[in-house]
């Protein structure tokens, strides 16, 4: 693990997460004899290598018992080598193989990419992010206890539905060294719980599902509030109410905000700034959107399940505006990226070990509004509330279309949620109903994988309905 | 090595044992507007162990495979501290053990094409592209992917199996007051590089729509009378009912058995949907699945009754059914799960494309697709080009076209199933359980269904 690499790569090792603590196993060993860098920096004009390996542990519930219990262990080595002004990259999952990486790296060079920008140059973060390795000490008694008591819990409200539950803890390490001095190492523990609620019967299959990720061991009794409130809103849902076509004052619920944002977070990619096909290619500075939208990408948020000290490609991570006040303020970029549209470097690269880095957001986190949720519900009389949208990805987010089936909507009467509408649709264009058609925005935020977002109470939004 | 394999096996301790260890390499090329973004050469190796103990999986992936004795005692050691509290013992349907080679049959071998020649010729699809009027980026891709995968387990089934995995993607972006649309074309396949020539067309075709699109207007919303082509058909019915035969979802659900009990009615006699692992050549072809047992063709529906299902070994044997070969994983890193191959509705009675769209009077015409998704019951995908179908014709064109709808209404809704099946591999694949993107295909002749939910202005 980790022997064939030397670290003494060019400069210090900045070690991210893991200051303060001894940093000796995995891939922060010492150098082997044959310094495997000065080898690669022998033969390549310029590279950059980014090693990752983990471990983790699942325990998954489906259908009211206990299915499977999942170990995994990953490894895997990348190198983007330069020769004569272009850059090659290889991966590979085999442990012993980095020549054979190296090799190849160099091998597809001539066919690569122009290096018209500098790999990384030698920068450390001045941040921390937090790391807590009881995520890798998952125990599989203790979990398989916890997803007993969630489904407990759904079937105390419910009877009727079937419950799935899953936990997964987990450690990783990577390590990013380039020939310009910078080699920083970052571990990372992740800890994500999903928890649903079922029934498919006749004329109504229906899922309520509440998943959640952390950098910690999330408590126990978050998961089982998780559960009850699943429990509850599919209590709910299973009562169908008639709906027709027409246009509906929506309340967005945050795992539906999620899908109204895709637009913003591709026309924002540097790689389609580059390319001129996002909406945003002179747009910042713009008043783009209701002056009560702020985004924020921030890498660092104690609470994030993702984030990072430095991004895919070793630079360091910044915690960046990117909608303030309406007004867009900010592009997410790769070095390549930020080199084409003549902007300062982001820290936004995005990629797995075994793919070439990507722009985008880290954790975007969404300023909080100033109205009540039950206030919110209230304005929403006679509309609907909808929780989860189904095939959105197939959405033309270039052009801010967000379309798909509402795969769990309510008909909100009375302040509250009375039932489950279906067999509806909606296709709203997000640049415009975040521009002028916002009603309110909730004090109340949730977690929705990596972003932290309100309710949106949306007016004038077409539903079609058989 | 097979008699190793399957010794190991045999010896775990567990109800079940299966081991698999899978050496893949990977060529990825991809131009994004006028440059070559990637060029890319991976190396996957690794391997997994998946035992069976009172009916709990234990399942353990590792990229060393040096220490198998360990990585199987680690999995049943989690599956028994876990089974201490199941009630439910392990039950697999019985198959007879197999013990085989099988060997790359290619009719064009994508090694013997050099990577210059490949970026020359991807290169200039993508140039080709670029050059059209009005095409403001593109992007190219094109990956062939050889693997070799050796599975045994503990009833003596030892198989090696090679295979070939290749496919291209091509897309043109047309941007005109501030829309942007896109025109696509693809390619894909198991044995025949050849496949990926002479697709200047394509390309063509694909920015002309591209420009078409950025101008035309977006669909009215609303419920119309849809015919898909071959190809959205084939999403459709891979999305709408491909997945709902998967046995996972029936299984162990009485109230799903009851929804999905063979015999029942889905749709007019003539419509006719089966999954097949037997079509040579196509991204959806696997002689034998990922539990060792040889696939078939496995039909779903025919004459309008549900007649199968899509099974694992495991979902077999709950059901007390056959396993059909769909026990598929993405790669090493995933167990095996039920999964489609190649899914298609068969032709059927209503003549030409022409013959089902002349009695229309306000319809839209749905071309390609974009991806789609489904919950079981509801489903969502986008059409890759539409135009309106007026007074019994194609008409103009539209764009962001959503379909949506209730699979079992939609199914009763198809009116329509002309007798010119097709079938086209693309690139992309069939997400489920975080395993994506397994290579699958799809076939259809056209389809007329009426009363389809539109998610438009």
């Amino acid at each position: 693990m980790g022997r064939d690499f030397d670290s003494g790569a060019p400069g210090a090792s900045n070690t991210g997460k893991a200051a303060g603590r001894e940093a000796d196993t995995g891939i922060y060993e010492k150098p082997a004899a044959n310094k495997f860098t000065e080898r690669l920096g022998s033969l390549a004009d310029a590279y950059e290598m980014y090693k990752s390996e983990g471990t983790s542990l699942s325990v998954s519930f489906e259908n009211d018992r206990l299915n499977e219990i999942r170990q995994g262990e990953s490894y895997g080595i990348s190198i983007r080598a330069v020769k004569q002004g272009k850059i090659g990259f290889s991966y590979s999952s085999k442990p012993d193989e980095i020549d054979h990486v190296a090799q190849s790296a160099l091998r597809m060079a001539p066919w690569g990419k122009p290096y018209d920008y500098k790999f990384a140059a030698k920068a450390e973060s001045r941040h921390t992010r937090p790391y807590d390795p009881t995520c890798g000490e998952i125990s599989v008694e203790r979990s398989v206890e916890l997803c007993e008591n969630v489904k407990h819990i759904i079937k105390s409200i419910d009877p009727e539905a079937t419950a799935d539950v899953s936990i997964r803890g987990g450690l990783n390490s990577t390590r990013i060294a380039t020939s310009r001095g910078q080699d920083c190492r970052e571990d990372e523990s992740g800890f994500a719980y999903f928890v649903s609620a079922r029934i498919s019967e006749e004329g109504n299959f229906l899922t309520v599902y509440r998943s959640r990720g952390s950098a910690r061991v999330i408590p126990d009794d978050e998961l089982l509030a998780q559960a009850r409130e699943t429990g509850q809103e599919f209590k709910i849902a299973r009562k169908l109410l008639p709906f027709s076509r027409g246009t509906y004052r929506v309340l967005f619920a945050p795992q539906a905000v999620a899908d109204l944002l895709l637009p913003i977070a591709v026309g924002i990619n540097g790689m389609n700034i580059a390319r001129k096909t996002s909406r945003f290619v002179d747009s910042l500075g713009e008043e783009l959107f209701d002056k009560r939208i702020s985004l924020e990408d921030d890498p660092f948020h104690t609470d994030a399940p993702s984030g990072a000290l430095y991004d895919g490609e070793g630079v360091p991570a910044q915690k960046r505006a990117i909608v303030q006040g309406g007004i867009l303020k900010g592009l997410v970029h790769t070095l390549s990226t930020a080199q084409k549209c003549g902007h300062a470097p982001t820290g936004n690269a995005q990629r797995s070990v075994s793919s070439q880095p990507a722009p985008g957001l880290h954790s975007v986190i969404m300023a909080a509004g100033d109205t009540e949720l039950d206030q919110m519900y209230r304005d929403t009389e006679g509309g609907l509330c909808v929780s989860q949208l189904l095939g959105t990805f197939t959405s033309n987010f270039l052009a801010g279309q967000v379309s798909g089936n509402v795969s769990l909507g309510f008909l909100v009467k009375d302040g509250q949620r009375a039932g489950r509408v279906k067999n509806c649709a909606l296709n709203v264009n997000s640049f415009d109903v975040l521009k002028s058609q916002v009603v309110s925005i909730s004090k109340q935020r949730e977690w929705v994988g990596g972003e932290y977002l309100p309710w949106l109470l949306i007016d004038g939004i077409g539903i079609s309905a058989r | 090595m097979n008699e190793q394999l399957i010794d190991l096996a045999k010896k775990s301790g567990a109800d079940f044992c299966e081991i698999r260890i899978e050496d893949s390499t990977q060529t990825s090329i991809n131009f994004q507007g006028p440059e070559l973004e990637n060029v890319q050469e991976s190396h996957m190796y690794g391997g997994n162990v998946r035992v069976a103990v009172n009916g709990t999986w234990g399942f353990v992936t590792f990229n060393n495979p040096e220490d198998l004795p360990r990585r199987i005692s680690e999995a049943v050691r989690n599956a028994r501290a876990a089974s201490a509290r199941s009630k439910v013992r392990s039950v697999l349907a019985p198959v007879e053990p197999v013990q085989a080679e099988v060997r790359l049959e290619l009719k064009s071998d994508p090694r013997a094409v050099s990577l210059d020649e490949k970026i020359r010729l991807f290169g200039g699809y993508n140039q080709r592209m670029l050059d059209s009027p009005g095409i403001t980026s593109t992007n190219v891709r094109y990956f062939d992917k050889l693997s070799s995968i050796q599975y045994a387990n503990s009833e003596g089934t030892w198989i090696a199996r090679e295979c070939a995995d290749m496919g291209m993607g091509a897309s043109a972006l047309a941007k005109k007051n501030g829309t942007t649309a896109r025109g696509s074309a693809a390619q894909g396949g198991r044995d025949d590089f050849e496949l990926f020539r002479g697709m200047d067309a394509e390309m063509d075709k694909a920015a002309k729509a591209a420009v078409e699109a950025a101008s035309a207007p977006v669909v009215e919303g609303g419920t119309y009378t849809v015919v898909c082509d071959p190809n959205l058909a084939g999403v459709f019915v891979h999305e709408a009912f491909g997945h709902l035969s998967e046995g996972d979802n029936v299984a162990e659900d009485p109230r799903m058995q009851e929804v999905l009990k063979l015999g029942r009615r889905f749709g007019e006699d003539y419509l006719n949907i089966y999954d097949t692992g037997l079509d040579v050549g196509l991204r959806g072809y696997l002689p034998y699945d990922d539990e060792g047992v040889p696939t078939e063709k496995t039909w779903l529906i025919r004459d309008g009754v549900l007649v199968g299902r899509l099974h694992s070994r495991e979902t077999a044997g709950r059901m007390n059914e056959k396993p059909t070969g769909n026990a598929r994983a993405l790669s090493y890193r995933f167990p095996p799960i039920p999964r489609m191959r190649n899914t298609c509705i068969a032709n059927g009675p209503h003549g030409k494309f022409e013959d089902l769209i002349k009695d229309i009077k306000l319809g839209i015409y749905a071309i390609d697709s974009a991806g789609g998704q489904t919950n079981g019951e509801l489903f969502t995908f986008t059409a890759g080009q539409a135009f309106m179908i007026r007074d019994g014709k194609v008409a103009e064109r539209i764009r962001d076209v959503t379909l949506g709808g209730n699979v079992f209404d939609t199914l009763r809704n198809i009116t329509g199933v002309a007798d010119d099946y097709n079938v086209h591999d693309s690139s992309g694949g069939c997400g489920k359980a975080g395993q994506m993107p397994l290579p699958v295909s799809h076939g259809s002749p056209h389809i007329k269904i009426k009363d389809v939910v539109i998610g438009g202005r």
